[in-house]
């Protein structure tokens, strides 16, 4: 069965009479790099905390492979491959660098809720975590509490988390939100390597990472999708510049 | 963080279990345990060493909570209460209907229903964190300690219930009738228990357990269910708890309702947080302090539970890291070799430190001397002195002492700054 | 029937009062976020408050000075001690105040010792106002009905007619507000919970006569007042209405009608055993309503929890 990666099926959401989510319905294919985009408001961070199941849907549903998972708590739906990070930084604190990403990994290396393993005697868990450090070049921070850590190096630890426990679909919610320049291209090439083959689902405000990083664009203005299609269809459609980039333009000046 | 120190720490990681750093705590305090009997082999040391042993296992249980899952509990004494009425019940068994149980494996059966209780009880409690958890905590508490006055066929009523520990099958010529007996036996219970939770607190679902008191939110996307992490945690220091109450009830051979009330809930937290609830010694301190305080302020005043709320509150106030968070912002100026520089200004600032607090405890004193004593009776015996506590002069003495050493503190306290701050430097380039 | 008119009007004093304690706990817990173990003391500090000032002039004036005393004695420990511990935040809140709940009943020993004080209602209510079928209802609780009615209706108009009100009302429907709007929080965090204190130490002024002031008092009514507003929903001031009264009821009924479980086992159909002494079961054939009335409370709350956790009128899940 060759199902979406994500599947949306006339997704609404409302917070008492608000309508945050109208009838959303979108398909994001295996594998392929999907932005979310739209104006200050738009409901982008309602709908990724629908998918991910910190919501849940007043109707309509959510598939993951084909299965629905649309009344699934958080942590049933980590567990059938999909991983978030958040728009806040959201990482253990008080722990190290390399006992965050070994939080990462337990549920995934099939530790589960064990306590007869004693985490350090595991040599695999500990290469695997790493490696991952590797990736997200923190090697040299292995030791520090990811308290002390600059903004920058916060939000690679929390792409690392996010990716450590081997999910297939990424979903990342602004990953480069209120960083400078060099900050963001240093974590957009983090991203790019360390999702290559998986599907990714980002919303961001830049949208220079979105057209650097993203297949497919989804332009959701008020709770509805006005259009999804290619990086350069998106830019090119008048319906978009009038609802969305018109408005961007005008925040702008 | 120096380079140093991480490459440091990265050795330390990489070494095993069985390194010499990590074993060797443990075999000293192993060697302790053996020993202290040579040193206290008086009557009422044994009560309070095993007293205090007892004490130590139940506040580590209670901060696999509290410190390590972050669950504060108004009613934790309930599992230990629980295990401990359990055992009496089980060595009436062994004294009446031949009930074949050493009574070594006794608190192990303690252990396993304060885990059977704690699994029925964390099933609803450990939804939420916080306060709801610790709200509910309390209302099962005060329900169970409420039941225990009723139901008098399991708690005996008000005047519990009793066994006798000696009636089992002797263990290798052992019948416990001997308080040293007794002491040996707590003693191994304490060190098996307090390195299985320490080992504990090292497994993955300890860690996570960590995880979910940090950020409960997001360990549930990394797989976790935070309810079930926490039903795990809880269940884990039921059972710990209830080995306590299992020593309990072959130490003093009587549990009653005051063993599972609010009052020993709110003590077992006192401890562990006047111990410290971020380190695993923490409470091990505090169980120490506080059996200590207890045993030789009580001797020597009727108010030592006002100054043991005192310091309490003090504590949570300016020390929220306990006892042994103070003696841990000292590792810092020990690794960097400047522990020395905080010698002068702690010795210069302990006289005045301590007639402080001296004079402020004799302030309480004769005001509770002059409010509560026999009328008629107003002469008072404080620090070997023999004074009449109606009298002006001495409450103006202790007053005056206490002002005049906190203004000397006051002078002396940016020079302990000053060398705090030194202390702490590290010199760049080095 | 008359015995129900009774038990119905000493049921509305017990809930009342603890209205009046579960109000000033709610307010606290909405805008501040820290559930104060030490709710109870403060009550205790109003009654010991008032019976030292009525030893002087009587008990009038003690009805005024003590609440506030108590209020400024809260404000006080809010400005030098909570907000302190408020950056830590809300579990070692929790714990400060659960330690000054223990502070609070030492030093309560420290000046006026163990025993019961002597504390009575003032002359003029020592009169029956009336009686129901031969039961007299005293005065002194007609008394502190009115106090409490007067009470919550102020609370009411406060609430719905102030500008206060409103920012109160903005936090308990949302929490997160408070700290946007623009107010002075410290000072407003101040003024709550002297409020909240000062209206627990009234409800205490009004009820040491009739329930006795003694050290222990705060221990007696502390957990139930917990459990009450955990039944009614935290951070619900009607939940806390409801529930307050509905805690009343139960217990004053189950207090008076001195109903055996045996009666309720064997008109079910159960036979009772001949010999009870040896039988396990034996407490569940002896219990009687009163016995069991102190632990109502804490069965509903279990209930309450296990069928609907947050609460009967609370809107945050718990």
């Amino acid at each position: 069965m060759s199902a979406a990666a994500i599947e949306l099926k006339d997704l609404n959401k409302s917070f008492g009479l608000a309508r945050i989510i109208r009838g959303v319905d979108l398909s994001i294919g295996r594998g392929e790099r999907h932005a979310i985009i739209g104006p200050n408001g738009a409901g982008k961070s309602t709908l990724f905390n629908l998918i991910t199941g910190k919501y849940r849907p007043s109707s309509g549903s959510v598939h993951l492979a084909g299965t629905d998972i649309s009344r699934l708590n958080p942590y049933q739906i980590n567990r059938m491959g999909l991983s978030r990070s958040f728009q806040i930084t959201n990482i253990f604190p008080k722990m190290t660098v390399f006992e965050n990403i070994r939080c990462g990994l337990l549920y995934s290396m099939g530790y589960k809720y064990s306590f007869w393993h004693l985490v350090d005697r595991q040599p695999k868990l500990t290469e695997r975590a790493d490696e991952i450090l590797e990736q997200i070049n923190l090697t040299d921070r292995r030791h520090l509490i990811a308290g002390v850590l600059t903004y920058a190096e916060q939000r690679a630890l929390e792409i690392g988390i996010t990716i450590a426990g081997g999910a297939d679909i990424v979903m990342l919610d602004e990953p480069t939100a209120g960083m400078s320049a060099s900050e963001t291209d240093y974590i957009v090439d983090l991203i790019r390597q360390v999702t290559e083959g998986k599907t990714l689902v980002i919303v961001e405000h830049d949208m220079g990472v979105v057209f650097n990083l993203a297949d497919r664009i989804s332009v959701l203005v008020y709770g509805e999708i006005i259009e999804s299609d290619a990086p350069e269809k998106v830019r090119a459609s008048e319906k978009v510049q009038e609802a969305y980039l018109g408005v961007a333009e005008e925040e702008a000046d | 963080m120096s380079a140093v120190s991480d490459a440091e720490a990265a050795r330390r990681g990489k070494s095993g279990l069985f390194s010499l750093a990590k074993t060797a705590p443990w075999f000293i305090a192993a060697v302790l345990l053996i020993c202290l009997p040579l040193v206290f082999n008086s009557g009422a040391g044994f009560t309070v060493m095993n007293q205090m042993a007892i004490t130590i296992i139940f506040a580590l249980a209670y901060n696999m909570l509290l410190g390590q899952g972050g669950m504060l509990s108004f009613g934790h004494a309930v599992y230990m209460g629980l295990g401990g009425f359990f055992c009496v019940h089980l060595m009436n068994m062994v004294e009446y209907d031949g009930l074949m149980l050493p009574l070594p494996l006794l608190p192990l059966f303690g252990g396993l229903f304060g885990l059977l209780f704690a699994f029925i009880i964390g099933s609803f409690s450990t939804r939420r964190a916080g306060t709801v958890f610790a709200m509910i905590s309390l209302g099962v508490g005060e329900l169970i300690a409420s039941l225990s006055i009723i139901v008098v066929a399991f708690f005996g009523g008000e005047e519990g219930v009793s066994g006798d520990r000696t009636m089992g099958p002797e263990v290798a010529g052992f019948d416990f009738a001997q308080q040293s007996e007794v002491y040996y036996l707590t003693a191994a219970w304490l060190f098996i228990s307090a390195l299985a939770m320490f080992l504990y607190s090292r497994t993955p679902i300890g860690r996570i357990s960590n995880a979910v008191r940090d950020n409960e939110e997001r360990a549930e996307f990394l797989g976790y269910s935070q309810r079930y992490v926490r039903w795990i945690s809880f269940c884990a220091s039921g059972f710990f708890a209830g080995i306590a109450g299992g020593l309990f009830a072959i130490n003093f051979e009587i549990l009653t309702e005051e063993n599972l009330n609010l009052a020993t809930s709110g003590s077992i937290l006192l401890i562990t947080f006047l111990g410290g609830v971020g380190f695993f010694l923490g409470p091990v301190i505090g169980a120490i302090v506080f059996t200590l305080l207890q045993t030789v302020l009580s001797l020597y005043t009727e108010i030592w539970a006002l100054y043991v709320g005192l310091l309490f509150v003090l504590t949570v106030m300016f020390f929220p890291s306990g006892l042994a968070g103070v003696i841990a912002i000292h590792v810092r100026p020990w690794q960097l070799g400047k522990i020395g520089l905080l010698a002068a200004p702690y010795l210069k600032m302990i006289v005045p430190a301590a007639l402080f607090v001296f004079s402020c405890a004799a302030v309480l004193e004769i005001l509770f001397h002059a409010r509560h004593a026999a009328l008629g009776e107003e002469e008072m015996w404080l620090y070997g002195l023999t004074i009449n506590s109606q009298g002006v002069w001495p409450l103006t003495i202790a007053i005056a002492i206490a002002v005049v050493s906190l203004i000397i503190l006051k002078r002396l306290a940016p020079s302990l700054k000053e060398a705090w701050d030194e202390a702490n430097h590290q010199e760049t380039g080095s | 029937m008359s015995l129900l008119a009774v038990n119905l009007l000493d049921g509305l004093v017990t809930g009342l009062l603890l209205f009046m304690l579960c109000s000033g706990l709610t307010l606290i817990f909405s805008m501040m976020g820290v559930l104060n173990f030490a709710h109870a003391s403060f009550y205790m500090l109003g009654a010991y408050f008032a019976y030292q000032i009525s030893t002087y002039v009587g008990f009038w004036p003690g009805l005024i000075i003590a609440p506030v005393a108590v209020g400024i004695a809260g404000a006080l420990i809010e400005r030098y001690g909570l907000r302190r511990v408020h950056q830590y935040g809300h579990v070692p809140e929790l714990i400060f105040t659960f330690g000054l709940a223990l502070l609070i009943e030492e030093v309560v020993q420290f000046f006026w010792g163990k025993s019961h004080m002597a504390y009575y209602e003032p002359e003029v209510f020592k009169f029956a106002a009336f009686s129901i079928a031969g039961n007299a209802f005293p005065a002194y609780k007609v008394f502190m009905i009115f106090v409490a009615i007067a009470i919550f209706l102020v609370l009411l108009y406060i609430l719905t007619r102030t500008r206060v009100g409103l920012i109160i009302q903005a936090a308990l429907s949302y929490p997160a507000t408070v700290q946007n709007l623009g107010h002075n929080v410290p000072l407003v965090f101040m003024g709550v919970f002297g409020v909240g204190t000062a209206m627990a130490g009234l409800a205490g002024v009004i009820a040491g006569p009739v329930l006795g002031t003694f050290p222990g008092m705060a221990v007696v009514l502390g957990s139930i007042v917990f459990v009450t507003i955990v039944i009614g929903g935290l951070g619900s001031l009607w939940g806390a209405l409801i529930a307050s009264l509905l805690i009343g009821w139960m217990q004053t009924f189950a207090a008076s009608y001195n109903v055996t479980m045996a009666d309720i086992l064997m008109a079910v159909g159960i036979d009772k055993p001949v010999d009870l002494s040896d039988n396990a079961l034996r407490d569940l054939w002896t219990l009687t309503l009163p016995q069991i009335g102190p632990i109502l409370p804490y069965l509903l709350m279990v209930l309450v929890l296990v069928i609907r956790p947050r609460g009967l009128l609370g809107k945050r899940e718990t």
